[in-house]
């Protein structure tokens, strides 16, 4: 009876119910003050999907139409043709990507023989229209130069770096020298 | 019959079966590569393993015969681990480039690694790294991806007989192209293409532009000329990317020529007509269907208000039967004439006239199966490689397989001649007079000749000693097949001559026996069919006469109208419009002022009239003229049947929408009609099918696939029995005709003209117009992919005498005529008459026609025109 009384006059209810925040207020904090801050996001983050380059800056991609026969949401468009400029190589000459369809799930990333396509850390593309958000093969290569390190890292915490360095002639595509005339 | 077990079924075969036949038979397939079923096997991919239960040894199943008790596996492990250790094999130079590779997706190879290959390969190689040869423009040779199993080699061998490609170095080194690496120079059909299992062997027109998976699969029937050829089109997003075949697939068995294959580009370029235009103010202008045709309707109606036959109307023999069906009705029931003709009228109505009259049908008596089983071929006057690629192949196949006796009749060499057993040259203009004394000394009996006949065969070029040995031939043969084409059929005698050939077949009993008769080559898609439905003034739908009142009345009371007779063809639509009498023209796909000489008189003509309508996929020289300028849809956007030289009827499938605005002619004339008040009791293109299969019974669709086709997978499967459709003409039906045919008195035969416009000189040659194998028609030429392979007409000359004058190929010759000069460059050919040239008649533009005389002639009985052969000077130019 005592104790139901002083329970009452000492709010030590509210006491018990406030432990667990004024416990928190002694220790780190969690919430990060997004955009201000940014999260530091793992290596295996399925994010916006970029175009690759070879390191001397030509495209990756070979327009072979494996990650458009992959893709599960078919957000995927590639028209592939001969390359205008390095003759006899085969390239993407229009790949669009929707990403209001894109459902993030990086098979398109596991079907490409080149390692032309790997998902970045980027995750917050908005825009006033849909087509805003229908990537085009040089918006993603500058999706791709943006991200640098973070897509190499991408396919090496994936476990599709190997094919980059084996060493053996399958991952890279070069394209035999052609004999014209004659 | 050997008896045998495969996985222990027991199976009777034929003996000197192979066990891939066996096993087929029984219900297991084996895979192959370099199997094929309409070639010799080669057992070089060594794929095909199974074991043989007793012996435990692997043998290949497509080389191998069965023998009794035999007993087969074909799934055992030991046949896996044999497959596997193959697959390791092929793949161990072959480059991994699959994702860059145009055969990706649609390999067997990469099919078979999937299902039988292991993730490692136990061997290590170097990855060869030759480089492509592209030096030509239509293949691409990539020895690389070549798992030597030698099919395109063979096929270009065995079927083709071509030659063209073949094996290079030896062992490891082995490579396949053209010989002495040169550019390769054939007849380009790409059946190497279709039948090569890896990447080897790619499409330059459309590399790296497609992915098998992407595309959408119509079957449909070519309609560049009459064979018939049934195909594949793949289309990705309403736009054609390429044309392919299946094994075994139609009359062609997969096979399909140059134009066939690559000419499908001129249906989508952008010079396409998207919508119907108008002239006003000297100026066509775009419109639309809504606006022109009530227009239109009311034009013509106050045109037919004035009396009968004030309409003509000339309809492509590319239409298909519901089309040419309607065009004929429309013409006839609503614009109340009977002046209508088809391009048939340019030369196969020479041939088609006395063919109906002698046996009334145009289907023919054999087809390429029999043509493959003849003792004797007699082509007269065409070049069946060119003119009709498959029938070029049957009688290539006659030659080789069963050793028929060839003889070919034409002024030149042909593709075919160095497989025939004679060539006779005969100068153009003379094939009536031949005939005739052809069938006059096999009549009477004799194995000689007079002296007076052989005079004659010189005078004509032919050599009597060859004209001996086809008399001869003629008289032992058991199954003989006459052949004719566009040099026969265009000649100026070419009616008489048709005459003469019936005459001679009847009276020889050629109609009579099985096996034997005539095979005529059209020029068009649907020359047969068109002409069946009676898209010409002297027949009425089943070729009934539109003069016998009797016969027309069998539709009079059908339709519930009155037909007009009279009217007439080309000729006579001429006249009437030259008279005032006809004051409208309307032209589905006809252009008279592109095929007709003197053009600037035709056009004088033509300006008389009040109306000209055309209907055409593009803008030409008589729409130029035209008030009223429609599009219609291409043999690609369209449904329809068409009627092949072998007589099957087969179907068009739309591949594409239609061109922007284009609508079939069939939906015009029934939109047409309709609004003009007078509707035809059709309200679709199915509708009149229908109604063309329920009337004509004969006329239902039917073809033929090779025995092994399997619908639409595409698997060879080696047991399906094939069923003969009715597309032959009823022997009975024709031999009694005949009888009374051949008591009439032969049709006279007016001695040939021989230009005497140009005095016979040194460098005088008689100038014909060929029909090229890279082109069909004039619409080719717009075709980017055919002007590639062949963009410029050459003037064929002989090679001799382009050696005496020291000319080289392209040199420019000064071409002349009484009537006019034109510069050609000029192609030296071999096998060549002495004084003959010739030039592709694709390339006869305005310029070149003012060559002809400037009056149009028409052959007296037939009214096809005539004198398509002429006198030319030939000079260099200094």
């Amino acid at each position: 009876m005592l104790k139901k009384f002083l329970d009452t006059i000492l709010f030590t209810e509210i006491g018990q119910g406030l432990k667990l925040t004024l416990r928190h207020m002694f220790m780190k904090k969690v919430t990060s003050q997004y955009p201000k801050e940014k999260l530091v996001l793992a290596d295996g983050y399925r994010g916006f999907i970029a175009h690759r380059r070879y390191d001397d800056g030509v495209e990756r991609c070979v327009g072979c139409d494996l990650c458009e026969a992959i893709c599960p949401a078919k957000a995927i468009r590639v028209v592939s043709d001969i390359h205008p400029e390095i003759p006899d190589r085969r390239y993407a000459k229009e790949y669009t990507l929707d990403f209001t369809r894109c459902i993030f799930c990086g098979f398109c990333v596991v079907a490409c023989p080149v390692n032309a396509l790997s998902m970045t850390k980027e995750f917050a593309h908005s825009s006033f229209t849909r087509n805003g958000l229908i990537y085009s093969k040089e918006q993603m290569l500058a999706l791709g130069d943006r991200a640098g390190a973070d897509s190499d890292a991408y396919l090496k915490v994936r476990n599709m770096w190997e094919a980059e360095n084996s060493g053996k002639d399958e991952g890279h595509y070069h394209f035999p020298p052609i004999s014209l005339g004659g | 019959m050997v008896k045998l077990t495969v996985n222990g079924k027991e199976v009777d075969v034929p003996a000197g079966t192979t066990i891939l036949h066996a096993a087929s038979a029984a219900g297991f397939s084996i895979p192959t590569f370099c199997y094929n079923p309409r070639m010799d096997p080669a057992g070089s991919c060594r794929i095909c393993a199974v074991e043989l239960e007793d012996s435990k040894r692997t043998v290949m199943g497509c080389i191998t015969q069965v023998t009794e008790g035999m007993k087969v596996l074909t799934e055992s492990s030991k046949v896996h681990e044999a497959r596997k250790t193959n697959l390791e094999l092929l793949l161990l130079h072959h480059p991994l480039d699959c994702p860059v590779c145009d055969c990706g997706g649609e390999c067997p190879l990469q099919n078979m690694s999937f299902s039988y290959g292991g993730t490692d390969s136990r061997f290590e190689s170097h990855r060869n790294d030759e480089p492509e040869d592209m030096k030509s423009e239509v293949l691409v040779f990539n020895s690389n991806r070549c798992i030597l199993c030698g099919k395109c080699v063979r096929i270009c061998d065995e079927i083709q007989d071509v030659h063209a490609i073949g094996f290079i170095n030896r062992g490891f080194d082995t490579i396949i192209g053209p010989p002495l690496g040169k550019k390769l120079d054939c007849e380009f059909c790409g059946d190497c293409l279709e039948v090569c299992p890896t990447g080897a062997i790619t499409d330059r027109f459309v590399r790296y532009q497609f992915r098998p998976w992407q595309m959408e699969k119509t079957e449909t029937t070519c309609t560049s000329c009459s064979s018939g050829c049934r195909m594949v089109v793949d289309t990705e997003n309403e736009s054609i990317v390429r044309i392919s075949s299946r094994e075994g697939l139609g009359p062609n068995e997969g096979s399909i020529c140059v134009v066939g294959r690559f000419g499908f580009n001129g249906v989508q370029s952008k010079s396409r007509l998207e919508a119907p235009h108008v002239k006003k103010a000297q100026r066509l202008v775009p419109s639309t269907w809504d606006e022109v045709l009530p227009e239109l309707s009311t034009k013509l109606s106050a045109i037919i208000s004035r009396g009968e036959g004030r309409v003509a109307g000339l309809a492509s023999s590319r239409l298909p039967l519901e089309d040419a069906f309607l065009f004929q009705r429309f013409m006839r029931q609503v614009l109340k004439t009977n002046f209508l003709d088809s391009e048939a009228r340019q030369g196969f109505m020479n041939m088609a006239l006395p063919l109906v009259s002698a046996t009334g049908s145009l289907r023919p008596m054999v087809d390429h199966e029999d043509i493959v089983k003849a003792d004797l071929i007699v082509v007269l006057g065409a070049d069946p490689a060119v003119e009709s690629n498959i029938t070029g192949l049957a009688i290539k196949k006659a030659v080789r397989k069963n050793r028929a006796a060839l003889y070919l009749v034409h002024g030149r060499d042909v593709s075919i001649s160095s497989r025939a057993r004679e060539v006779i040259r005969l100068a153009p203009g003379y094939e009536a007079v031949f005939l005739r004394t052809l069938r006059e000394t096999l009549s009477s009996g004799t194995n000689d000749l007079s002296s007076e006949v052989r005079v004659r065969l010189d005078g004509w070029g032919v050599n009597p000693d060859a004209f001996l040995r086809l008399v001869s031939d003629v008289k032992s043969s058991k199954r003989t097949i006459f052949v004719t084409g566009r040099r026969f059929h265009r000649s100026d005698a070419a009616f008489e001559a048709s005459h003469e050939l019936i005459r001679l077949m009847g009276e020889r009993g050629l109609f009579a026996s099985e096996g034997s008769g005539l095979f005529v080559l059209p020029e068009s898609g649907n020359d047969l069919g068109v002409l069946m439905m009676g898209a010409s003034f002297e027949w009425l739908p089943g070729l009934l006469e539109t003069k016998n009142s009797e016969q027309r009345s069998v539709w009079e009371n059908h339709w519930n109208t009155k037909l007009p007779s009279g009217g007439g063809g080309l000729r006579e639509i001429l006249g009437g419009i030259e008279s005032g009498e006809i004051r409208a023209l309307i032209s589905f796909g006809v252009d008279p002022l592109r095929f007709l000489p003197d053009s600037a008189g035709v056009r004088k003509i033509l300006s008389k009239l009040e109306l000209i309508v055309v209907a055409d996929l593009f803008q030409g020289p008589l729409a130029d003229m035209a008030h009223y300028v429609l599009p219609a849809a291409s043999s690609f956007e369209r449904t329809g049947h068409m009627v092949s030289a072998e007589g099957f009827v087969q179907p068009l499938a739309p591949a594409m929408a239609p061109w922007g605005n284009a609508l079939s002619e069939g939906n015009m004339i029934l939109r047409l009609a309709a609004q003009m008040g007078c509707p035809l009791p059709f309200d679709s293109i199915e509708a009149v099918s229908a109604e063309i299969f329920r009337i004509f019974p004969d006329l239902r669709p039917s073809t033929r696939n090779a025995s092994y086709f399997q619908g639409k997978t595409g698997e060879i499967l080696l047991s399906i029995p094939r069923s003969q459709p009715p597309h032959k003409a009823e022997r009975e039906s024709v031999n009694s005709r005949m009888t009374d045919f051949l008591k009439q008195t032969p049709h006279p035969i007016a001695a040939p003209v021989v230009g005497d416009e140009v005095t016979k000189g040194e460098n005088t040659f008689v100038m014909t117009l060929s029909k090229s194998i890279n082109h069909a028609g004039t619409q080719t030429l717009l075709d980017s992919n055919l002007m590639t392979i062949e963009g410029e007409g050459f003037l064929r000359v002989p090679r001799q005498w382009a050696r005496k004058m020291k000319l080289k190929k392209g040199a420019c010759v000064s071409v002349s005529t009484s009537h006019g000069r034109i510069s050609l460059p000029i192609d030296p050919v071999s096998g060549m008459a002495e004084g003959e040239v010739h030039f592709p008649f694709h390339f006869a533009d305005a310029r070149f026609m003012e060559l002809f005389p400037g009056k149009v002639s028409f052959n007296a009985h037939s009214g096809a025109q005539s004198g398509q052969t002429i006198d030319v000077k030939v000079e260099p130019i200094a």
